[in-house]
Parts: C-alpha cells; sequence; structure tokens
C-alpha cells in the first residue's frame, strides 16, 4: 500500500530497515544544550534552514488537504455533477505541492552541502590549533572520521529528522482533525490500529537491540582479525599459519553471519506485522464505512479520502520512534564532535609576545620537569645551559626522554615545571610561530606529502624560488636522486613517498629542514633509517649547515655524534653524563661502556 | 555488479525464493484497494451489508497472506544477503592468504583491508535491500499498471503517455544522476586523504608552520565535495518532484476523463486513483535506488579486483624435497619490483655453507632485505635461481619450504593473544620448555618473566603493550621456537641497546651452530660476528670474505667501516 505521496528524502538513502529502531540507542548529554550549540555553527545557513521549515510545512500541507479534494471530486463523479472546479483545485494544488517539493529540495542541496562544508571547515580550524598531545592521545582513523563521514551523517541526520519530525507533526494534527470531522467511528477504529502497532514495535525492539549491540561486538573482533592478520601477512607466510588464520577467521565469520542474520530477521518482522496491522484496521474501516454507507451516514467520496487518510495517519507513529532514536544518537555523535570544539587549543601568544627574528640561540634549561601524564615524570628536574652555535647530542636508551626534550624545545609540549630559555626569555613569552619558524626539525617518521617533491622540500613555505631548493637538496646530497626520477623536482610523490626508499625519503626531509635556513637545527634520529655512507654524506652537509647554528642530535650510533661540541647522557629522565667524546671516554662510566660496545 | 550477480547465482534458490515471497507480499497489497472497489461497487451501491462483509473477510485473508510473504520474504532475504556477505568475506580472506607478497605491496594492505570490511558490508546491504525493496518498486509498479488496467480499460491511452513520461524522468535522472554521484564518491575519497595525511603528519605540520597551508588543501576539498554533492542532489531535486507531479497530473486527468463516462463505476475509479498512488511511491523508490547502486558498483569493482588478482607464484607440480642440510646458493640471480625499473638485484651468486653464519651489510636500498625474501620464496627471482641444497627453491613445496625457514623481519609483528601463543606461531607442536627455552636465548625471559602474568600475559593486537625492544626479542624467539634449518635475521636487532644485542647474538651462535644463518645488519660491529660478511651495493655483490679480506680488498666495505668506527682506528 503506497504511503502516498510521501517519497522518503533523497539522503535518507537505503540504510537497512528502519536502523534507528533496532540499533543500540545512545543517548545524548546535553540535548538541548547541544543543539542550541549546533544551532549557533549555522550561521549563514539560517535564513535557508528557515525556508527549508516553512517549505517542508508547507509540503505536509499539501499532502494532507490532496486527498480531501480528491474525496470531493470522486463524489462528484458519483454524483454525476460537473468536476471541473474542483478537479482545477486538484491541479493547482498538485502545482503547489510540485512547486514546495522542488524549492524545498532544491535549497536543501545547497544550503545543506553548505552547512556541512561549513561544520568540517570550523572542525578542522579547530583541529590544526590543538596541542600535540590531543592527537598523541587519539587513534587517527577515528579523528578521520570525525572529519569526514561523522559531520555528513550526523548534520544530514539532524536535519532530516528535524524536518521529518515536524512535517509529522503537522501531518498528525491535520489528519487527525480532518478525520474527526469526516467520521468520529472511523477515527477511533483507525486508532486502534495505531496503538497495535505501537504496541509491537516496543516489543519487538525491546529484543533486536540486544541482538545488534551483539553483532556489533563481534564486527569488531572480526575486523580486527582481519587488519591484524593482512598487515603481518609475511610473518603469517613465513611461518606457514595461512591455514590457521583462515580457520580462525571462518570461526568470527560464520558467527557474525549467524548473528547478523538472527538481528536482522527479528528486525525484518516489524514491517510485515505493522503492515498486516495496517491491512487489519483497512479492512475493519473498509467493512465499517461500507456499512455506515449503506446506512447513508457516510458518503462514497468520504470513504475514499479517509482510506488515504489512514495509510498516512499510521506511519508517522511508527517512524516517530525511529527518527526520534536516530536523531538521539546523532547528537550524541555531534557532541562528540563538538567535543573537539571544547577541547583547549595550543596556548595562544599574549598581546604583548615577543618576536623572534633570528635568534643568537642560546638555550638554557633551568629545573625543567615533565610527565606526559601526571605522576609520570619522564625528565626530572633537568637544568643545563647551551651556549649559542653549539652542538649537542643526546643520547640514551629508548625511553630515556631524549624526544621529549625535543618536544619541550619546539613546544610541541609545555614544561609542567621549571622553566626552558632562549636568548634569556622563557620560551612561552615568544609568539609561537616566530618560535617555531626559529628550528629547523628533521623527525624520526619522515612524513611526505601527496605533492611533488618541489613541493614537499618547500613545505611551509611556498613561495620558495626553485634555485634555492635545488640548492637545499645538493647540500644534503638528495640532488642526484631528485634528477634520477622520471619528472625531477616535479614528480609527485604518493601519499608517504612510498616509490622512494627509506633513505631517499629521509633526505627528502632534512633538504626541508636545511630549506628553513633556521637559527636551530633538530635532527631527531634523523639519520637512523639511512646507511652508513649516506649518513657520513649528510652528517657532512649537516656539519656544514650547523656552523655557527645551534643544534640537537639525537642518535642511536655513537658514531654519529662524536664530535659534538656537548653529549648528554639520559637516563630515566635525568641527566647521568656530560660532556664531549674524549672527556665521557675518559670518566669511563656508561658512556664509554656503550661506546665500546658499538665498536665491537 | 557482475560480481554481485555472481554471488547471487550461487544462491539463486533462497534468492528467487525471497523474490517470490516479496511478490506474494506485493500482490497482496496490490489487491486490496481492488476487492475495495467491489465493497463500493457491489455492496455499497446494492445496500447490501451481507457482500461488504464477505469482502472484508477475504480482504483479511489476502492480509494474511502477504504477511505470510513478507514474513517468508523477511527470513531468505536476511539469510542471503548475510551468506553472500559471509562468503565474499571468506572469499576473499581465502585469497590474500594465496597471493605472494607481491601481490600484497600492489593492493596494499590498509587497501585490501577496508575493501574486506567496509566494501563488502556495503555490497551486502544493496543486495538485502535489493531483495526488499528495490525488487518490490518495479513489481508494484507493473502489478498497479495491469490493475489500472483491469480497473478501467478505457483510460489505457492517458496511463500510457503518464507512464512514458514518468520512465523517462527517471531515466533522465538516472542518466544525468549517475556520473553526478560517482563525481561525489571520487572527491569524498580526496576529503579523506587529506585528512588522513594532516593527522598522519602533524608533527611537521606543526615544526613547520604549515597549518594554514594544510588549511587551503582541506578547505578546498571540502568545497569541492560540497560542490559535487550539491549537484548531485539538485539532479534529484529536479527529477523527483517532478515525477511526483507528473503521477498527480494523472490522477485529475483520470478523474475529469471519468466524469464523462457513466459507464464507469465509481469503485473502480477509487481503486485507479489509490493503484496511481502506488505507481508514484514505485518510481520514487526506483530514481532513490541510484544513490545505493552507484556505491555498491564501486564497492564491488574494488572486491573483483583482490578476487581476479592473479596470485604471483606459480606452484610445481610435483615438488622435490631436498635433503635439508641447509646448504644456501644464489645462482646469477636479478630480481626487480614488479612496476620499478630498476632491479633491486642483479647478477647476485655465492653459496653458504649448512651451519656457516653470513652477515650481510650494505646502504639502504642496496637489496638486503630482498635478497633474503627471495629464500623463503616471499618473492621468485626475475632470472637465476635460489637453491637450498642444490634444488630450486621454486620446485620444492612452498609450505615445506618454509617450514624449514624461520625469518625474523625488521618490523617485529605480534599477534591478539598470549605471549605463549604467540611463541607457538613457530611450531604448533613446540613443549612448553622448548619455548620458555628459546625465549632465553632471545633474551626475552627476563622482562617476560617480569610481566603480571608470564607467559600467558595477553599481548594487544599487533602487540602494542610491548616496547620496540621487547617485541624484537619475542620475534626472535618465535622464529627459534621453529627449530629451522636456515634462520633469517633481518636487522632485527635494530631496537635494542649494544649489550642486550651482544648477549642476543653470541646466544645465538652458542645454541644454533648447526643452523645457517643469514644476518642483515647495518652496523659493522654487527656483522662482524659472521663467519664470512657479504656486502651489497646498488644490488650487487661487492665482495664476500671475512672482515680481515675485506678491509683488504673491498672499497665499498671500507668506506662502511670508516663511517662507522672512524677513520685511522683500528677496531
Amino acid at each position: 500500500m503506497a504511503d502516498q505521496n510521501n517519497i522518503p528524502p533523497v539522503s535518507a538513502g537505503m540504510k537497512g530497515p528502519h536502523k534507528g529502531l533496532h540499533r543500540p540507542v545512545e543517548k545524548p548529554r546535553d540535548l538541548r544544550g547541544t543543539l542550541l550549540r549546533l544551532w549557533k555553527l549555522t550561521k549563514g545557513s539560517r535564513k535557508g534552514l528557515g525556508w527549508i521549515l516553512i517549505l517542508s510545512a508547507l509540503a505536509s500541507a499539501s499532502a494532507i488537504l490532496s486527498p480531501l479534494v480528491i474525496g470531493r471530486a470522486v463524489n462528484m463523479v458519483d454524483s454525476g455533477n460537473p468536476v471541473i472546479s474542483i478537479l482545477m483545485l486538484l491541479a493547482g494544488l498538485y502545482l503547489c505541492d510540485w512547486f514546495v517539493r522542488f524549492s524545498q529540495q532544491f535549497l536543501m542541496a545547497s544550503v545543506g552541502q553548505r552547512m556541512i562544508c561549513q561544520i568540517r571547515i570550523t572542525l578542522f580550524n579547530a583541529m590544526k590549533k590543538l596541542p600535540l598531545a590531543f592527537f598523541d592521545r587519539r587513534q587517527h582513523g577515528e579523528l578521520m572520521s570525525r572529519l569526514t563521514n561523522d559531520v555528513d551523517n550526523i548534520s544530514t541526520t539532524i536535519s532530516n529528522s528535524l524536518t521529518q519530525m515536524l512535517t509529522y507533526v503537522f501531518t498528525v494534527i491535520g489528519i487527525f482533525c480532518i478525520m474527526v470531522s469526516l467520521s468520529p467511528l472511523l477515527t477511533v477504529v483507525s486508532l486502534v490500529g495505531v496503538g497495535l502497532i505501537l504496541l509491537l514495535t516496543r516489543t519487538v525492539t525491546s529484543h533486536t537491540r540486544k541482538l545488534f549491540s551483539r553483532q556489533q561486538k563481534i564486527l569488531g573482533k572480526l575486523n580486527g582479525q582481519i587488519e591484524e592478520t593482512i598487515s603481518g601477512e609475511n610473518i603469517v607466510k613465513a611461518f606457514c599459519r595461512e591455514e590457521d588464520v583462515i580457520e580462525q577467521f571462518e570461526e568470527s565469520n560464520e558467527e557474525l553471519c549467524k548473528t547478523a542474520t538472527r538481528a536482522l530477521i527479528w528486525s525484518g518482522y516489524l514491517m510485515p506485522l505493522t503492515n498486516v496491522i495496517n491491512n487489519l484496521s483497512y479492512v475493519g474501516i473498509s467493512i465499517v464505512s461500507g456499512v455506515m454507507a449503506v446506512n447513508g451516514d457516510l458518503s462514497i467520496g468520504m470513504i475514499s479520502s479517509f482510506l488515504l487518510y489512514v495509510r498516512q495517519f499510521s506511519r508517522p507513529f511508527v517512524d516517530m520512534a525511529n527518527i526520534y532514536n536516530n536523531f538521539q544518537t546523532a547528537v550524541a555523535g555531534a557532541e562528540r564532535i563538538l567535543d573537539i570544539l571544547d577541547e583547549l587549543p595550543e596556548p595562544q601568544d599574549a598581546p604583548d609576545a615577543r618576536p623572534l627574528v633570528s635568534p643568537k640561540g642560546e638555550i638554557e634549561l633551568q629545573n625543567v620537569t615533565f610527565g606526559y601524564m601526571s605522576g609520570v615524570p619522564i625528565l626530572k628536574n633537568i637544568s643545563l645551559k647551551i651556549p649559542a652555535g653549539t652542538r649537542t647530542a643526546i643520547v640514551g636508551t629508548t625511553g630515556a626522554g631524549k624526544t621529549t626534550i625535543i618536544n619541550l624545545l619546539t613546544r610541541f609540549y609545555d614544561v609542567t615545571g621549571g622553566r626552558i630559555l632562549l636568548d634569556g626569555h622563557d620560551l612561552r613569552e615568544y609568539r609561537m610561530k616566530d618560535l617555531r619558524n626559529s628550528f629547523g626539525v628533521v623527525l624520526q617518521d619522515s612524513a611526505l606529502f601527496a605533492a611533488s617533491v618541489r613541493e614537499n622540500i618547500s613545505y611551509g613555505r611556498e613561495e620558495t624560488d626553485i634555485t634555492e631548493i635545488e640548492a637545499a637538496a645538493r647540500a644534503v646530497g638528495a640532488d642526484a636522486f631528485i634528477k634520477r626520477l622520471p619528472q625531477g623536482y616535479d614528480t609527485v610523490l604518493t601519499q608517504g613517498g612510498t616509490e622512494l626508499s627509506q633513505g631517499e625519503r629521509q633526505l627528502l626531509t632534512i633538504a626541508r629542514a636545511m630549506l628553513t635556513d633556521a637559527p636551530i637545527l633538530i635532527l631527531d634520529e634523523a639519520t637512523s633509517s639511512v646507511d652508513t655512507v649516506t649518513e657520513q654524506r649528510i652528517r657532512d652537509a649537516v656539519l656544514h649547515m650547523t656552523a655557527g647554528r645551534t643544534s640537537f642530535i639525537i642518535a642511536h650510533r655513537l658514531s654519529t655524534i662524536k664530535d659534538s661540541d656537548l653529549i648528554l647522557l639520559l637516563e630515566n629522565g635525568q641527566i647521568a653524563e656530560k660532556g664531549n667524546h674524549a672527556e665521557l671516554m675518559a670518566l669511563n662510566g656508561k658512556y664509554a661502556s656503550m661506546y665500546r660496545t658499538q665498536m665491537g | 555488479m557482475k560480481l554481485i550477480v555472481q554471488y547471487i547465482r550461487r544462491h539463486i534458490g533462497s534468492f528467487c525464493a525471497a523474490i517470490f515471497f516479496l511478490t506474494v507480499e506485493a500482490m497482496a497489497d496490490l489487491l486490496q484497494p481492488t476487492f475495495m472497489s467491489h465493497i463500493v461497487d457491489d455492496g455499497v451501491k446494492n445496500m447490501d451489508v451481507r457482500r461488504i462483509l464477505s469482502y472484508g473477510v477475504i480482504m483479511f485473508m489476502i492480509a494474511l497472506v502477504g504477511a505470510f510473504g513478507a514474513v517468508m520474504r523477511n527470513l531468505f532475504a536476511s539469510r542471503t544477503s548475510q551468506t553472500i556477505g559471509k562468503e565474499m568475506r571468506s572469499d576473499m580472506f581465502r585469497k590474500v592468504q594465496n597471493f605472494s607478497l607481491e601481490n600484497i605491496d600492489r593492493l596494499q594492505p590498509a587497501s585490501i583491508i577496508t575493501r574486506i570490511t567496509n566494501d563488502v558490508t556495503q555490497v551486502q546491504e544493496f543486495i538485502n535491500g535489493c531483495m526488499r525493496i528495490m525488487v518490490k518498486a518495479p513489481i508494484t509498479c507493473i502489478g498497479a499498471i495491469v490493475l489500472v488496467i483491469v480497473q478501467t480499460p478505457q483510460q489505457i491511452p492517458v496511463l500510457v503517455v503518464i507512464l512514458v513520461a514518468a520512465f523517462g524522468m527517471v531515466a533522465a535522472n538516472m542518466r544525468l544522476g549517475y556520473p553526478l554521484f560517482g563525481i561525489l564518491q571520487g572527491k569524498l575519497d580526496r576529503l579523506n586523504n587529506v585528512s588522513r595525511e594532516f593527522l598522519s603528519s602533524i608533527r611537521v605540520v606543526k615544526a613547520f608552520n604549515a597549518e594554514s597551508q594544510e588549511q587551503v588543501k582541506f578547505e578546498t576539498a571540502a568545497r569541492e565535495l560540497a560542490g559535487a554533492g550539491t549537484a548531485a542532489m539538485r539532479v534529484m531535486a529536479v527529477f523527483g518532484p517532478l515525477i511526483n507531479l507528473t503521477v498527480n497530473l494523472g490522477i485529475v486527468v483520470l478523474l475529469w476523463l471519468s466524469q464523462n463516462q457513466d459507464s464507469m463505476e465509481i469503485g473502480r475509479l477509487m481503486a485507479s486513483v489509490n493503484y496511481m498512488t502506488q505507481i508514484l511511491f514505485a518510481m520514487g523508490m526506483i530514481s532513490n535506488i541510484l544513490n545505493s547502486a552507484v556505491r555498491a558498483a564501486a564497492s564491488s569493482g574494488r572486491i573483483q579486483e583482490v578476487l581476479e588478482e592473479e596470485p604471483a607464484q606459480k606452484m610445481d607440480d610435483e615438488p622435490i624435497t631436498p635433503d635439508w642440510k641447509g646448504e644456501v646458493t644464489f645462482e646469477d640471480v636479478s630480481f626487480a619490483y614488479a612496476g620499478a625499473g630498476n632491479e633491486a638485484l642483479s647478477h647476485v651468486s655465492f653459496c653458504v655453507q649448512p651451519g656457516e653464519t653470513i652477515g650481510i651489510i650494505g646502504s639502504t636500498g642496496s637489496g638486503k632485505s630482498t635478497l633474503v625474501n627471495l629464500v623463503p620464496r616471499f618473492y621468485d627471482a626475475t632470472r637465476g635461481k635460489v637453491c637450498i641444497d642444490g634444488i630450486d627453491v621454486k620446485k620444492m613445496d612452498e609450505k615445506e619450504l618454509r617450514r624449514a625457514i624461520a625469518v625474523v623481519p625488521q618490523k617485529a609483528l605480534l599477534f591478539y593473544g598470549t605471549i605463549l601463543e604467540n611463541l607457538r606461531w613457530g611450531r604448533k607442536e613446540a613443549t612448553e620448555t622448548e619455548m620458555k627455552q628459546a625465549a632465553e636465548i632471545a633474551c626475552a625471559d627476563s622482562f617476560i618473566m617480569q610481566t603480571e602474568n608470564g607467559y600467558d600475559t595477553l599481548l594487544g593486537q599487533g602487540g602494542v603493550n610491548l616496547s620496540g625492544g621487547q617485541k624484537q626479542r619475542l620475534a626472535l624467539a618465535r622464529a627459534l621456537v621453529r627449530n629451522p634449518k636456515v634462520l633469517i635475521l633481518d636487522d632485527c636487532t635494530s631496537a635494542l641497546d649494544a649489550e642486550t644485542e651482544a648477549a642476543v647474538l653470541s646466544g645465538l651462535r652458542r645454541h644454533l651452530q648447526k643452523v645457517t644463518v643469514l644476518l642483515i645488519s647495518q652496523r659493522i660491529s654487527t656483522v662482524r660476528r659472521a663467519d664470512r660478511i657479504l656486502c651489497l651495493e646498488n644490488g650487487t655483490v661487492q665482495g664476500i670474505g671475512s672482515h680481515e679480506e675485506l678491509m683488504a680488498t673491498c672499497p665499498t666495505y671500507q668506506a662502511i667501516y670508516h663511517s662507522q668506527i672512524g677513520g685511522g682506528e683500528n677496531g
């Protein structure tokens, strides 16, 4: 039986039957507050939204009125009266309906997309200002889906369910009034049907919700298995475990199939059963109205209208619960997005923040204490003075806090205790941008972008001349292999630069740091994945570049840092030994023993 | 889409059953207005309450039949779609297990994972939707058309005009909409890529003050996506209501024409009007399917790519078993990765004696890992042959070959499960004592015992709760449990501090006197522990021999030595 004239909106798509009814509902923490905040985000689209709401009200009005007019027309035909005027009215109504629907959907296409785009950009803007700690704490996949799918689903669901709820309220009230005015008795008959449907919905969904949450859990497990196996495929092969992983996989796969089928079957019962009740009340009304018509209490046209109304009347009741659940889940999702907007951004520069132009590069740590989690200090009360233009090497075992010092210098994180001075002023007094511009950084993971080699080297400095880029590449010895690439400097790399060897990737990131011409250089394990011959070349280049610059080098291989002005040996968050190579060797402590084992 | 059909064909019985019951369901729905028209024309017109009641009972029976159809349809549709989903996942997973690493490199692991998880779900929902709504729409549509014709045959010309117009619009909608939804999908991928890149490079973004540059990238992608979305939605906005209007106007025309034909019975007219609205609804459904069909087509294309990927390696029909002494020979071996222009290895020849440890040193990209990957046939040599005990590895049974070899890769990968379960990967029938022994040799026993549950400690996916060095030691222990004839150590001690590394390596020497070991390292200090050293550069052998021999004859080795130990000093 047709859901008269009510073609579901495009974006609702086909996402399985009544998803929101059966899926476990996630309740928002603060429904009203969240909606209010979302409303604030819609600035710029409000006029459009207002129009959409008005148009959907109008659309529901025409949906309510047309069966009445059709009934009248049927009556006219029945009694042999001229129908021309009533048909004109009906045609007019349909034209209005067309116009309203067209403009609503057309408007929605641009307003909706613009709104989503705007929220997305707002979210990205907030995200890019967040401190590194935020990104380190979270899975990237999760954040990514916030930026892309979540924003889309959430705003579509919220706006759709809002318009739909509004339409339904109009429809239910309007139809109820008309039905009562047509025949109170028939209205009672149809209300019985609606009551039964509501009861049925409740019973079925309390059961299916459990099934669906179990399905979700098994799906998570299966996906975990798939991910683990495929990303470790070489090990699976090396140990001939193919049969075993397949067996393991099939077990979960079978379990998923069983649970999902059960959940789907149960949830699928709802529609046909609802339909039975609907048809029952349709039959009931047909009979009652037929009898009434025989008795002359009801015209045939009125029966016709009434039957058209009954369908439209019960649907909102079934859908309402569904829509409301979807709505709640979407609002809860929106709260997760808003949470990101609420995260504390990196500290803003004070209005009187110090500009920093070509600093000398004298660095002093005063009683610096830091921990990523409170109560677990990584660095403990470190004090240290580094004169401008010297080379400092930081060595120590994994977890000793080497990278943490770098994180503090660049203000990826701020100290928990003590302070760090650059040219005699606390780092936090400077403008963040100036501060970071004073560092040329090469990090452990060579981050390359899906862009040309040239763009990758000049990253962060878009308007750099090609000659400068080439000079930087030559300085680190990357020029030769770049020229061998198919399009030289214009070769577009894939994401992560997978077509280059690890050493080549690292060379590009070193060239990138070279190009910044920053007064302070940081190399965090920059040469660990480069072979020793290439490393030698890089080190020569770095030596050349670091002349007159303050530089920090973290390295596993002690050979790399032997000729530093100062070597710091970190142990358990404290400086265990410090001095130059000769001094530390003479000290004959931990460093000396490390050096001897490494040299074999 | 061809793929979807293929899978459906496997379950053609239950699929047809679902469609059959769907038809029953749709027909039952369709018949109701007809009987209503009888109530009006026979019952009401003749003032016959009895007839009204008896038609009512028939309508009720039909409703029950319809419900039965729906319940059965639901049963079959749910089972079929879930089973197809299961089979797709399973087929892909098995296929991937048969891939060589070359196949996996080409398709990329991350992409394979999404294909098995997301894409299958997408297709599964589409198939389920097919058996629920998509097929119902045309059935309802056709049924309603037939019934309108039966009810009011004099209106056929009107009906034809309306239908042709409506179908024309549906077709135009598909025609214009399909490519737009394709573009939309592309823009969505782009946005995904931009965000992924931003998130994974966040340190660099911040260090280089490149936030605004990233923002421009993101905004462009977001705006383009919004633009594509608007364009696609607008097409729907034009056609959806237009189809509505056409059918609605059809109702008006129907009413208009019926007033001039007195013979027409009013009940039939009512039924026709009702059917028109059903046609309208079905038309709307058809154009709505578009979005989901585009997605399913894209997904099924991606699934097909995996299923159609040719395994890069061929098995020999009559494998030969060597006597497993452990002699490894490379005879003029050259190798190039698929799609790469240069050879990663060229004309490599050498021989490792059973029980010998050979160190392999060379710069990054010199071909060290590639070289050892040819031994367990992770890849096959492009030219020349790799032999064990004189027999080409390509002629051996792959399983048997790999059973005799243990690999410790650069990146230590562990799996969800206890430490013991992870060690048992080495050899299923290994005893607990054997595994503990292996852990002791790998210097892993000490830290394992420090964990709360010892060997029963549960490791997270990929062994996330261990440090890099701990993972490497466990991976080594796992390889030792295997009791291999040939042991491949691919720079697997890089995360260990020098002292632990020394302890591990000397432990290996003591316990593995009969095992042939291929030891890759970048450190001179490490390879010096080997019996002989092979020095690689640009995929060619620069020299092979003891440390002293290479120092005397091999310039590449000398260069590496000086870069590590420093000029002039003598080790």
